[in-house]
């Protein structure tokens, strides 16, 4: 990959399989995500984990852009070194963001959209929306996705969403989740919505998935 | 000072144990079922535990030193666990409340678990990893409770080890990881990490299989030790990364294994986080654990009236209301 000439610049965040760092390519910011090996799994575990992921996430993020859901574009992938090399997303994550609360309309349809094609997210919090300078929404990790997401997963997506959002800004949550449910089953029509929304009680109900 | 006798019947293991408001653990006994072929089989078990009740909790007051009379309360593990176990211990425990006047605590075994780990290693506020023959779970102490925050979603991990011991005729844990030794090339099972969740049916299905095929023996204990062993630490990674947490305690019965601590070890190591693992005659299923955390629950006086002191055998450990957490 040398020959391509990424220049790689910050490191941006530090979860616990990736390091995300913020690179330019031909004056070109990119975004680079690597799994990065873990010593504490043996070689051929390691390797095949990070490599299946890697190629899982980015046939994901491709799969998503080709539908006109606003992820990052997919640049190169390098599946020996478990890398995605993605457009960089300008923006606010919404959890920093001042507008959250408008934001969520956008966001209720882009979440409806990718319901829609059976595809979850698995980690939909705050900290992975980033908010655009011209109203728009992106989603970005991919990570924890999945296709052929069943009602759970989608359920699942909702309420982390809730969760973090009550997190986040306690006193507007009421209003960015309204926001978030109008245009989101505008998008996957009331009955689907509804669907989804009986399953958010019941996981809620289960008392799991907390400090976010 | 108080005292707490504690009774432990979930599964294979009949434990009494007496513990002190010091800390201080007076007796241990244990006596434990092993089946003549095959798991355990729950009334089998039930009858070895009435059949050595008796002689379990006199050795305990001996080895205590004390006289029945001078304990404070009668704890006993409530859930979860097999029925018939849990109602032997159960009925133990109620036959001494009433004899003894002392008020009953009814015990949740995984909370017990923890909290006895929390006792002998002085770790403070971890993330805990609690994996077992029953239960695979990783927990948090947040707002009074002890949160899950990643669990399997079919068989437990210790399980898995297990039944494969079993089926491949070397019997349960530690033989696979003994086996283990022996082999030099790792297969590919299925590696299930759903984010902070694991399942492990799949993957005992394959080696399983794998072993049929001709594939060594060693070869498959490797295989599978190492992939159950990198999915509980890749799980418990993201639990610290997630809570920001630097102190990880390892307890149940597969804290036993060397691997897995090393394992951990590493994880831990690399991300500047402490591993504390509780030693092993606290690790498996024991009666001084239950007498711990029912003096931690005397102190909040939860205690429980005999006629509703039914077991539950599907209790979960963020039912548990963690009254004496500061």
């Amino acid at each position: 990959m040398e020959s391509l000439n990424f220049v790689e610049k910050k490191v941006i965040r530090v979860g616990a399989e990736a390091v995300i760092k913020e690179a330019f390519w031909k004056n070109h910011r990119i975004i680079v995500k690597h799994r990065v090996p873990k010593r504490y799994r043996e070689e051929s575990i390691d390797l095949r984990v990070r490599k299946s992921r890697t190629i899982h996430e980015a046939k994901m993020l491709i799969h998503l852009s080709e539908n006109g859901i606003p992820v990052p574009l997919v640049y190169f992938i390098d599946p020996v070194e478990c890398v995605i090399y993605m457009q960089y997303i300008e923006g606010l994550e919404l959890r920093n963001h001042p507008g959250a609360v408008e934001r969520a309309k956008r966001l209720g349809n882009i979440v409806g959209e990718m319901h829609g094609l059976d595809v979850c997210h698995g980690d939909l919090t705050l900290a992975n929306i980033i908010a655009d300078e011209n109203q728009g929404v992106w989603v970005v990790d991919f990570g924890l996705s999945g296709f052929n997401a069943d009602l759970e997963e989608k359920a699942i997506d909702v309420h982390l969403l809730e969760r973090s959002a009550a997190s986040t800004f306690p006193t507007q949550t009421k209003k960015f989740f309204e926001n978030f449910l109008k245009s989101y089953s505008e998008t996957t029509g009331r009955d689907a919505a509804k669907e989804v929304l009986e399953k958010v009680k019941e996981i809620r109900s289960r008392g799991r998935y907390v400090a976010r | 000072m108080v005292t707490v006798l504690g009774i432990e019947s979930t599964a294979h293991t009949f434990g009494v144990g007496i513990v002190n408001s010091q800390g201080k653990i007076l007796a241990n006994v244990m006596k434990i079922y092993k089946p003549s072929v095959g798991g355990i089989h729950p009334r089998e078990a039930s009858q070895h535990h009435a059949a050595k009740a008796a002689e379990a909790v006199a050795e305990a007051f001996q080895t205590a030193g004390i006289k029945p009379s001078d304990i404070d309360a009668v704890a006993f593990s409530q859930g979860p666990g097999m029925g018939p176990c849990l109602r032997t211990g159960a009925t133990v425990a109620r036959t001494l409340s009433l004899a003894l006047r002392k008020p009953l605590i009814g015990v949740n075994h995984g909370v017990a678990h923890i909290e006895i780990g929390k006792l002998v290693t002085n770790c403070g506020d971890p993330v805990v990893l609690y994996v077992a023959g029953g239960n695979t779970m990783v927990v948090a102490l947040v707002e009074k409770k002890y949160r899950i925050l990643g669990e399997t979603l079919d068989i437990a991990a210790g399980n898995c080890l297990d039944a494969f011991g079993i089926s491949a005729g070397i019997g349960p844990m530690p033989a696979a990881e003994i086996y283990a030794k022996q082999g030099s090339k790792i297969y590919d099972i299925p590696y299930r990490v759903n984010g902070m969740d694991v399942s492990f049916s799949g993957l005992l299905t394959a080696s399983e299989k794998l072993l049929k095929s001709g594939v060594p023996l060693g070869d498959v204990c490797l295989s599978l030790t190492e992939t159950v062993y990198s999915m509980l630490t890749e799980v418990t990674e993201r639990a610290l990364a997630m809570t920001a947490k630097s102190s990880l305690l390892l307890v149940g019965g597969l804290a036993r294994s060397k691997r897995l601590c090393e394992m951990l070890n590493t994880m831990c190591v690399d991300r500047g986080a402490s591993l504390h693992v509780v030693p092993d005659q606290y690790a498996g299923d024991n009666g001084a654990m239950i007498a711990w955390t029912g003096l931690l629950m005397y102190g909040c006086k939860q205690f429980i009236n005999v006629d509703e002191s039914f077991v539950k055998p599907r209790m979960r450990v963020d039912e548990v209301e963690v009254c004496w957490s500061p």
